[in-house]
């Protein structure tokens, strides 16, 4: 048996592994953190409240029915509340709430097992439903501004900051009043990078993906960066989040704490998942772009943003006062393609932002299905071909050991390709060490 | 040499009956290099582009040409319909409420560039100004309705354009009527210009040569009067293109309620002053005309020519024109003279009808020009179907007599004769984007038409001729829109699409290392491409359509 | 993938070494080929080369599809 190595090789192509922007919501970031610092967050009723919010309807369910049950409740009994047809979201629930530690595994005197929920948890969280405790915000003690703000400027301020941070990003002229801060985040995120030249940050193949992403999962996913950042710069990753799930609680533009009012943006943080949540103004749709079927796109906009972001994908030929005439070409395409951007996300914009037009027309499609195809076709022919980075195992000696391999690889679904006849087999290049592991073993 | 053409021909009178026992005669069309036809003169203006007006239009920051500071958006720019670059090009609303209006204003005045289903594209161009202007809108006219029709201020190069292409064109026609050639004007001081030049002087036909101070001919004329009167287009509605520029109801508010009521008075009178020219120099006068700017409109006073037979063809009550061939035909007879110049209509759209009815209108001796032996039987067809043409005034002339080989050069002799005798009161011209240049200006130089119909589906040529032959046959008069035409059911839906076929690997294999030459039998012969095809076939087939297959 | 015509491409480049050397280890079967995964980035540019040289303009750019006029000699 001989173990074919030529097919390895240390330089990670891109083209095997396509980095792509990964979008966590609240849940996937906090069962990330070590449980030391979910139990510091959970000593704060706020945080309890907007997690017990954000935990699928099941879930809250079972929080609910033992929030004042002190003993350990047999888990064949939590499994019981349920219809058995259901067991398989059961058994996603009680992942998610371990994961979360809101509750642990208990041993039930008799040897059964049980769930409990976390002291502090439980705890915080009595608090938050029935009232108690602290005042939430630190603005009971202020008196009243003279210079109050009003929603629609607070609105339109978080609609100009936001956008000043997207401008940035897509290297447009327009970019003052960003901050060293959000620049040093946007690089980490993985958003921006160094250029190799001059070391002016440009924008990288997951900050075009960002840019697609509706405006509650960019503030989202910027301040899940940000949270990142915290700690080196010696700041208690606790206290920030506690103060943005503060801040989540508050109304929008009620004045809370001495120097904040809160806008849209803050507000919906913890609302990620909740999509039937009043959107930010400024996303509710107004549709601006035409598309027709010989690949022209009229867009109605002065926005430069939006400009450089239907630039991303379309040659862009005039500008008038309130409308940009552009055409999608394969060229235009293929360059957003290489850029990381995928058709799925140009369609999925173009549709998002159809001009009401568009659905007055007479087949009511919001794009020409001819354009569609097109887009995707190009997207297509650029994958004939997919690739798997692998080690090739050959030269077994018997069909047996052929079949143990094959078998080993199998189920730990490292096998990319295998042929029995010529006992041969390819095996995933990451599952390589583990397979020698097993060869030493068994052989 | 091109490709033989074919002629089919339908008179009347003493020629035609004599010819009719010749009819099936060959006569082919020998196209010679050697040709004593000039190079047709195109004017000045003509080469003019707007599309270098933008050159010094800087990018801005995606690549875009950035117009912004060129133009101004007006306040309630919502309830106006386009934009209109510096460069010529207009953007049109296809959903705005004054569409309709602005659609017949911009066909007047420019040439569609693309039009799909929301926002259309046109172009300025030199000569689509020319034919605005040869069909009666004056520069101030253009001017106003544009920027009165557009969402921001008018870039200031555009106006510029506009006057530049419009101020000296279509100011001056060509007339023929009583069997005199007039040149007439509404402006005298033009035609005083004109007068000036030694070689328009030389032109000039004098009936009193002792008075060398002779006076311009003024004359006044009711338009609509004429109108009335036609047979073709019974009751329909008093329309000049003006008066449907007008109408813009949508935005009265902005409009200029006077200057209608005062346009409408000015159409119905129109004083004209013209001079006669002597019949052997219009040639002459035609060249050197365009040289001074001023390119001669050919227009057919018909209905008072008596020295050429009118001919008794009429439509028969079951032609009914569309509303799309109604207008087309009213740019051409909108003002009771016969205009020449070329309609577009997409294919199946009707051309031919439009064809008939223009020649029952002009009723005398008119000649098809067709590009095939398959049309020319069309066109036979279709006067029996339109109009009380029977076949005895119809007379065909094909190179289909191959078992004749001897007369032929004979028969194409007499023929030639016999055509360059006539003088016609109407030519059409089919698939006129088809014809070679060529051939085309030999054509017109051996038949004397009074006025010429250039019919077709595009203006597109491979040559880069049509400026050619928009000056040789006159200017575009009027382009329907296929995508409307489609949507109101007068042409087929069109659908297109594209199947890949990959080349099966065997095939693949060979087309990589093979000479050049053979790749072609390869890729042709793809059998995976035999098998998309056969099942589309079979897939039309089942459904009961006609199929027609182009293998490349 | 089912692209059988993409398999014999990318044999061809290794047998005319198009790409400058060998670069298949083993063909495995009429979809799959065994590959050296530093040529990758190389092969895909030649790829792109093939479709580009396939592929024909959709749109005309400029929308200029009447260009009337060409200054004409006299």
């Amino acid at each position: 048996m001989a173990d074919n190595g030529l097919g390895s090789s240390n330089q990670e192509s891109t083209l095997i592994r396509q980095n792509n922007l990964e979008c966590k919501n609240l849940y996937d970031y906090l069962k990330t953190r070590p449980p030391n610092i979910l139990e510091k967050l959970y000593n704060h009723p706020t945080i309890c409240l907007a997690v017990y919010r954000e935990l699928p309807e099941l879930a809250r369910q079972y929080v609910i029915r033992i929030l004042f049950v002190d003993q350990p409740v047999p888990q064949a009994v939590v499994a019981s509340w349920g219809s058995q047809a259901f067991s398989k979201e059961h058994v996603y629930v009680s992942k998610v709430l371990s994961e979360l530690s809101v509750w642990q595994e208990a041993t039930i005197p008799g040897g059964l097992l049980g769930w409990i929920l976390s002291p502090t948890f439980k705890k915080n969280l009595k608090v938050a439903l029935l009232g108690g405790g602290k005042a939430w915000s630190m603005s009971s003690a202020l008196e009243a501004d003279s210079k109050a703000r009003d929603v629609t400027f607070l609105d339109a301020y978080s609609l100009e900051r936001w956008e000043c941070v997207l401008h940035y990003m897509v290297g447009s002229q327009q970019q003052e009043g960003i901050s060293a801060d959000a620049v040093r985040i946007l690089l980490h995120a993985g958003l921006m990078k160094r250029d190799e030249d001059d070391g002016s940050p440009v924008i990288t193949r997951q900050g075009f993906q960002f840019l697609l992403l509706d405006r509650q999962a960019q503030v989202w996913h910027f301040l899940l960066q940000y949270l990142d950042t915290v700690e080196e710069r010696g700041l208690d990753l606790v206290e920030c989040l506690t103060f943005l799930f503060q801040l989540s609680f508050s109304t929008l533009g009620k004045r809370k704490a001495g120097r904040f009012y809160p806008t849209r943006l803050a507000l919906n943080i913890t609302n990620s998942q909740n999509k039937n949540t009043p959107d930010i103004e400024e996303d509710t749709p107004k549709g601006y772009i035409v598309v027709e079927t010989n690949y022209r796109v009229y867009a109605y906009t002065d926005s430069n943003l939006q400009v450089a972001l239907i630039g991303l994908f379309t040659e862009l030929m005039y500008r008038f006062p309130n409308l940009v005439v552009g055409v999608i070409t394969r060229d235009s395409v293929r360059q957003a393609l290489r850029g990381g951007i995928t058709a799925d996300q140009i369609i999925g914009y173009l549709k998002q932002h159809a001009h009401v037009q568009m659905l007055h027309a007479e087949n009511r499609q919001p794009l020409p299905p001819t354009v569609v195809d097109q887009i995707k076709l190009w997207e297509l022919e650029r994958n004939r071909l997919t690739y798997n980075e692998g080690v090739l195992y050959s030269q077994f000696l018997s069909q047996a050991d052929f079949n143990v391999l094959k078998e080993y690889a199998q189920t730990n679904g490292s096998l990319i390709w295998y042929n029995k006849e010529r006992r041969t087999l390819v095996i995933n290049k990451s599952a390589h060490d583990d397979v020698k592991k097993f060869l030493e073993e068994i052989f | 040499m091109g490709p033989p053409k074919r002629f089919s021909g339908k008179g009347e009178g003493r020629a035609s009956k004599k010819r009719k026992k010749e009819e099936e005669e060959a006569w082919t069309y020998e196209e010679d290099d050697t040709n004593d036809v000039e190079e047709a003169a195109v004017p000045g203006a003509a080469a003019r582009d707007a599309e270098k007006n933008d050159q010094n239009a800087l990018e801005d920051e995606f690549g875009a040409k950035d117009y912004r500071s060129q133009m101004a958006l007006k306040p309630d720019n919502a309830s106006r319909p386009l934009w209109v670059a510096p460069n010529g090009h207009i953007f049109l609303e296809s959903f705005s409420p004054v569409y309709k209006h602005a659609h017949d204003f911009l066909i007047a005045i420019s040439e569609p560039v693309c039009r799909p289903e929301h926002i259309h594209e046109y172009k300025l161009t030199a000569y689509s100004l020319y034919a605005a202007v040869s069909v009666g809108l004056q520069t101030n006219d253009i001017i106003e309705y544009l920027k009165r029709l557009s969402k921001t201020s008018i870039p200031d190069g555009i106006i510029e354009f506009i006057k530049l292409c419009t101020l000296s064109y279509g100011k001056v026609k060509l007339v023929l009527k009583h069997n005199k050639y007039f040149v007439e004007s509404p402006f005298p001081d033009i035609l005083q210009k004109l007068l000036k030049d030694p070689v328009i002087q030389e032109c000039r036909l004098r009936r009193n040569v002792e008075n060398e101070t002779e006076e311009l001919i003024t004359q006044t004329r009711k338009i609509f009067l004429h109108l009335v009167q036609s047979p073709v287009l019974p009751g329909t509605k008093l329309e000049t293109e003006m008066g449907l520029q007008l109408q813009y109801q949508m935005i009265s508010r902005i409009s200029t309620k006077k200057s209608i009521t005062k346009k409408e008075e000015e159409e119905t009178s129109l004083q004209t002053v013209s001079f006669e020219v002597n019949q052997e120099k219009i040639e002459v006068l035609q060249k050197r005309c365009i040289e001074l700017e001023h390119p001669l409109l050919a227009e057919y006073d018909f209905r008072n020519d008596t020295v050429n037979p009118d001919i008794n063809v009429d439509l028969r009550p079951s032609a009914v024109l569309r509303p799309y061939q109604e207008k087309s035909l009213r740019k051409m007879f909108g003002n009771g003279r016969a205009r020449s110049g070329v309609i577009v209509l997409p294919c199946g759209a009707g051309k031919s009808l439009v064809g008939v009815t223009a020649c029952c209108t002009v009723r005398k001796r008119a000649l098809v020009l067709c590009n095939s032996g398959v049309s020319v039987e069309q066109w036979k067809q279709q006067f029996k179907m339109w109009s009380t043409a029977d076949d005895s005034m119809i007379c065909r002339f094909t190179s289909e007599a191959k078992d004749k080989p001897m007369r032929r050069s004979w028969e194409a002799e007499q023929t030639m004769k016999w055509l360059q005798e006539q003088e016609w009161g109407i030519m059409v011209l089919d698939e006129v984007h088809t014809i070679p240049a060529k051939m085309f200006r030999r054509v017109l130089t051996i038949v004397q038409s009074h006025c010429k119909l250039g019919l077709t589906a595009t203006l597109l040529r491979e040559d880069d001729k049509i400026a050619d032959l928009n000056f040789l046959i006159g200017p575009k008069l009027y382009e329907a829109n296929w995508l409307e035409l489609q949507k109101r059911g007068y042409i087929a839906r069109v659908q297109c699409a594209e199947v890949w076929c990959p080349m099966t690997p065997e095939f693949y294999r060979e087309y990589l290392v093979c000479r050049t030459s053979k790749r072609l039998l390869l890729y042709v012969m793809n059998p995976n491409k035999f098998r998309a095809t056969q099942y589309l076939i079979r897939y039309h087939e089942r459904r009961g359509d006609k199929t027609i297959v182009f293998f490349r | 993938m089912n692209d059988q015509a993409m398999k014999q491409f990318l044999l061809h480049l290794d047998e005319t070494l198009k790409l400058g050397r060998k670069f298949i280890i083993q063909d495995l079967d009429e979809n799959h080929l065994f590959i050296s995964a530093d040529i990758l980035d190389t092969l895909q540019a030649k790829i792109d080369d093939l479709m580009d040289q396939i592929s024909f303009p959709l749109a005309e750019k400029r929308g200029i599809k009447h260009s009337f006029f060409f200054s004409q000699k006299s």
